[in-house]
Formats: C-alpha cells, sequence, structure tokens
C-alpha cells in the first residue's frame, strides 16, 4: 500500500508532536482522546454506509457491548487489559451476529431493526444485573498497564494507543475497500440486483462489514471503558454513540476515510467548546441542525466540498 | 391470576389504541413517499407536551389542547416534509439521516423548553378510576380508545371514499400510474403528512392524559410504531390495529406477569419473532426483502 509523505508526516506529528508539546495538559488529551473516540465510532460508521450501503442507528450497541465485554472479562475472568480490549471487539461482532437476519431488509428497514436492536442490549445490561451490576453499573474498571516504560493509563498513553487503533482502522479500511471485496460492494452500491446474478453473495459482503464496523466499534467502546474506569448502562449505550458519530461522519464526508476522523474531531470540539457553553442542556440541539443541513445542502460532506472547491481554484490559476 | 391477566388484556387493548394512531401515520407517510419519519415520535411528543402547558397554565384539561397541538403538530410534520423535499439525492436513505437529526432538533427543544423532568397529568376527571364489570382502567384511558377508533374510522372512510385519500393509495401503489391519473403526488404527499401530523397531536394528547412524558420518550415511540409497522406488514390498516393491540397486550401481559423494566423488551422479542417467521408482517404484501 502506498503512503504519501504527508500521510507518513502526519502519523509522525501525531505520534511525536502531540504528546511532547500537550501532554502536559490533560485537559486538551482528554478532549483530543475524547473526539478520537468519536472519530473511530465514525469511521466504523460511514465503513459501513460506504461500502455496505447501510444507514446504521443502532452503533452504540457495538460499543456498550464491546465496554462491557471488556470490562467483565478482565475483572471477573482476569483477563488482561489490552487482550480483552480485542475480545471486546469480538464481543460486539457476536452481538451483531443477532442482527444478520435484518440484513436482508432493504434500506429503511434495516436502519430501524438496527435501531430496536439497541435497545435490547442496554435493557439486558440494566437486567442482567449479577454479570453486569444492573444499573449501578461497574466500578473500577482496570486501567491501563505500564509497557515498555509507557504508562499507558496516563493521558498520553491512552492517547498513543487510541491513536493506533485508528492508524491500525484506517489501513484495514483501505485493505478492504482496494480488495475484491471492495470492487463487489461497489458495485453493489450501483445496483444489489445485478451484482447478485454475476455471482456475489451480497448478503454474505453486508454480513462482513457489519461484523468488521461492529468489531472497530466494540473495540473502541472497550478502549473508552478501561480509560475512563467505570460502565453503567445509560452511558454504554447513550445515544450519543450514534448521534455524535453520524454527525461527525456525514460532517467530513462518509464516503472518504479520512472524512470521519476531521469530522469528529472537529464537531466534537466544537461542540464541547462553543455549544456546550452557550447552551447547557440541549446542545445536541445544533447537532441536529448541522445534520438536517448538511443532508440538504452537502450530503457527501464538508471534505468533498472543499475538495472541489480547491480544484475550482487549481483550473482557474 | 387469571382475573389480572384479563386486566392486563384489557389495559394492552386500551393502549394499543393510540400506538395504533402513531404506527398508522407512521405508514401513510412511509405509502406515499417510501420515507420512513425518523421524528414521528418526536411529532407525538410535541403533541403531549402541548398538553401539559395547557393544562399546568391555564388549569384546563388536556382534551382543550387538542386544537393547539393539531396547528403546531401539522405544521411541524409539514416541515418535515419540505426539508424532505429538498433532498436531492439518494432521497430513500438520506431522508433517514435527516428526519434524525430533526427528532435530534425536536427532543433537544423539548429538553430546553420543558425541562428533562418526568411529567404526567393531574386532571382527577382524567385520572378517576372506570369500572366495567370486572375491568378497571383511568377515565381517560377509556375515552382516548374511543377517540382513537373514532379517528380510525375516519381514516378508514376517508381513505376509501374521499377523493384525496383515494389519491394517497393510489400515489402509495404506483406512483407513476397515479400521476398519469392526474394526480400530483406532491399534494399527495403533504396531504399523508398532515393527516401522519393530525393522528399523532391525539396520540400525544392521549399519552399525556394517561401516562407519563419525558423528552427521551419521542425515540422509544418512533420505534414501537416501526415494530407495529413491521407486525402488521405496511400497506393494511387493519393490519396496523391488530399490530398496535397486540404489541400494547404484550407490554400490559409483562408488566403483570414479569416486570416493568422488560416492557420494551417484549416489543422487540415481538418484532424479531415476526422478522423471523412471517418477514412479510401478518398482513402484508411481499417486496420488503431485498
Amino acid at each position: 500500500m502506498k503512503m504519501s509523505k504527508t500521510g507518513l508526516a502526519v502519523i509522525f506529528a501525531a505520534y511525536v508532536l502531540v504528546p511532547l508539546l500537550l501532554g502536559s495538559n490533560s485537559y486538551v488529551m482528554s478532549l483530543i482522546v475524547a473526539a478520537m473516540i468519536i472519530g473511530g465510532i465514525a469511521l466504523a460508521w460511514a465503513l459501513l454506509g460506504n461500502l455496505g450501503g447501510m444507514v446504521s442507528f443502532g452503533h452504540s450497541a457495538f460499543f456498550g457491548v464491546g465496554a462491557y465485554v471488556s470490562a467483565i472479562l478482565t475483572m471477573k475472568a482476569g483477563v488482561p487489559v489490552l487482550a480483552a480490549m480485542l475480545l471486546g471487539g469480538a464481543g460486539a461482532v457476536a452481538a451483531s451476529l443477532a442482527m444478520l437476519p435484518v440484513l436482508r431488509l432493504k434500506g429503511p428497514y434495516f436502519a430501524l431493526a438496527i435501531l430496536a436492536y439497541a435497545h435490547i442490549f442496554k435493557i439486558l445490561a440494566t437486567e442482567w444485573s449479577s454479570v453486569t451490576g444492573g444499573s449501578a453499573g461497574l466500578a473500577s474498571v482496570p486501567r491501563f498497564p505500564t509497557l515498555m516504560g509507557v504508562d499507558l493509563s496516563s493521558k498520553t498513553g491512552s492517547y498513543l494507543i487510541v491513536l493506533s487503533l485508528l492508524l491500525v482502522f484506517i489501513a484495514a479500511y483501505r485493505l478492504i475497500r482496494s480488495s475484491h471485496y471492495g470492487i463487489a460492494l461497489r458495485a453493489m452500491h450501483d445496483s444489489e440486483d445485478a451484482t447478485r446474478v454475476v455471482g456475489v453473495n451480497s448478503t454474505l459482503l453486508k454480513a462482513l462489514m457489519l461484523f468488521v464496523s461492529a468489531f472497530m466499534t466494540g473495540v473502541i467502546g472497550a478502549f473508552n471503558v478501561h480509560y475512563i474506569n467505570f460502565l453503567e448502562p445509560d452511558y454504554a449505550f447513550s445515544g450519543l454513540w450514534v448521534t455524535l458519530p453520524i454527525v461527525a461522519a456525514i460532517f467530513g464526508g462518509y464516503r472518504t476515510i479520512l472524512g470521519p476522523l476531521v469530522g469528529a474531531v472537529t464537531v466534537y470540539l466544537v461542540d464541547q467548546l462553543v455549544f456546550k457553553n452557550l447552551i447547557p442542556s440541549g446542545h445536541q440541539l445544533v447537532l441536529g441542525a448541522l445534520l438536517v443541513a448538511m443532508i440538504i445542502f452537502s450530503p457527501g460532506g464538508l471534505m468533498p466540498l472543499l475538495r472541489k472547491g480547491s480544484r475550482r481554484k487549481h483550473a482557474a490559476a | 391470576m387469571s382475573e389480572l391477566i384479563m386486566q392486563a388484556l384489557y389495559s394492552g387493548v386500551l393502549q394499543g389504541g393510540s400506538y395504533a394512531l402513531i404506527a398508522l401515520g407512521l405508514a401513510l407517510v412511509f405509502g406515499t413517499m417510501k420515507v420512513i419519519n425518523l421524528a414521528h415520535g418526536e411529532l407525538v411528543l410535541l403533541a403531549a407536551y402541548m398538553a401539559y402547558t395547557v393544562e399546568s397554565r391555564f388549569g384546563l384539561s388536556p382534551m382543550f389542547a387538542i386544537p393547539v397541538a393539531l396547528v403546531l403538530v401539522c405544521i411541524c410534520a409539514v416541515l418535515v416534509y419540505f426539508l424532505i423535499s429538498l433532498i436531492r439525492k439518494d432521497r430513500e436513505l438520506n431522508s433517514l439521516i435527516l428526519t434524525y437529526g430533526v427528532g435530534i432538533i425536536l427532543t433537544n427543544a423539548v429538553l430546553l423548553i420543558w425541562s428533562a423532568d418526568v411529567r404526567s397529568t393531574s386532571s382527577a376527571w382524567m385520572q378517576d378510576a372506570l369500572v366495567f364489570g370486572p375491568f378497571y382502567s383511568m377515565r381517560s384511558e377509556v375515552l382516548f380508545f374511543v377517540v382513537s377508533m373514532a379517528l380510525m374510522g375516519g381514516l378508514w372512510w376517508w381513505l376509501s371514499k374521499s377523493w384525496y385519500g383515494r389519491a394517497v393509495r393510489a400515489v402509495s401503489s404506483n406512483r407513476d400510474a397515479a400521476k398519469l391519473m392526474g394526480i400530483n403526488p406532491r399534494t399527495t404527499e403533504i396531504v399523508s403528512f398532515v393527516v401522519a401530523g393530525i393522528l399523532a397531536a391525539f396520540a400525544g394528547v392521549a399519552i399525556f392524559s394517561y401516562g407519563v412524558i419525558q423528552p427521551a420518550f419521542g425515540h422509544a415511540l418512533t420505534v414501537k410504531a416501526f415494530i407495529i409497522t413491521v407486525l402488521a406488514g405496511i400497506g393494511s390498516i387493519p393490519g396496523v390495529m391488530v399490530g398496535a393491540l397486540l404489541l400494547g397486550i404484550a407490554e400490559a401481559l409483562t408488566v403483570t406477569l414479569a416486570s416493568s423494566a422488560l416492557q420494551e423488551l417484549v416489543g422487540m422479542g415481538l418484532f424479531l419473532l415476526v422478522l423471523f417467521v412471517m418477514p412479510n408482517g401478518l398482513f402484508g404484501a411481499a417486496g420488503r426483502r431485498g
């Protein structure tokens, strides 16, 4: 896979410069980590939307299941934190298995069915209190360990973990997109029936995309629980884990890989720093308005819009 | 025990009345526009909060909120329609995201205006007991069940006898053919949104009169309405009625026999069962699968 020089420079800056320059300011670092968590879900959501052609309103289910699986495995079975994080992703995939019958449904049915599914897991987490701690939640979930002299539980350490996760996700996304599967998926986007006629098992491909997306979201959920060390159903399955990523992905452009990440950082920071101060309790109203405006004026997101603008500039020069 | 079950059946049927109104609105709009309005539950919620305002501010019965709620909800419904009609491409999926956004706006507007507190009616008349033989209920439950039955009767008459009602059905079944017959699909779409708004306004006032409301409730209502349309299979009014009654009864039975926390779960359970066993719903025509 080719990697551009600017790409390498950005990665270098992210690994070295950001911790060096901002690492001492824990407020800024916590904002960045939170934005990257949203970015991770947004990327997973966009992967499902772009490659699988599915709009999901239920990603909070994957996020929450990943968090619970990882937290319970570390607390009750003594699994090491980093391994449990991956198992959290596997747990989210297992949860997505329950959604398979819905995959055969057309557009709006899928979106609403997955919305309904998300509710199921929240109720399960609340009611199955012997395992999940019920609505009181789980306190003192194990933190990240110290690895090779780096304290991963610190703000900077957690930042490095989530950064690595996002880079792996991006690489995986690119790999899928350029593989045979990616071609078939793109063809499916044009006409699912035609693709099936030439022998592509479209339901299987969609299922694979759902698994990948669920896995990513679950791992991010698991990362988050070890990062904040606390978990309760209302938080783990909060609608916020759906709303913010959708707004971020649509804002940045869900058909691109970097769009959702850029969107997440922009939307999250502006929301936290500006709107939350202006309207403390209903600041999501602005997010809803942004979503509506984006769908009407530029459903492809801001990134394509900017690119179009710069292309025009180049053409003029 | 059997008395408890009978009572649960009765309460479930009464609850099913407003569920049916909400689900019919969702199904009507889906019929004409092939768009699921994810903000539909929030429209219902808006009507419920109007009822709350009329009662708490002016000390009037929630019934008096109906005219205000009708106007407000219909205006909002038409606004949603115009926003959807502005979508240029890929309307099926983009309209979902758009109406999801409208839902967020409405939920947070409700939160800002009325705060996050749980509200319920304080009208003694509404909460008075009404006993029919072995069955017990609140007066408001029976009142609004009758109202919703009347509305559904009216809707049935409107869809089968009136010009616009027939136009709505024509556009639902074949848009192009309806156009050729001189029906303007845009007008029909607006009409379907307005009718959905009317049904939502009544359902909202009903829900406030016998239950509790809070800002996050709208979302749950949309999900319930969707579950009912899946149970029913889209395009069948009797189907929606039966689906709504089924959901109401299933919820009431769960509350009686198990716990109220599981109330939401039973709807999902029904939903999954129908998807597995009868993917086109209990009464629907084929064509939901891709």
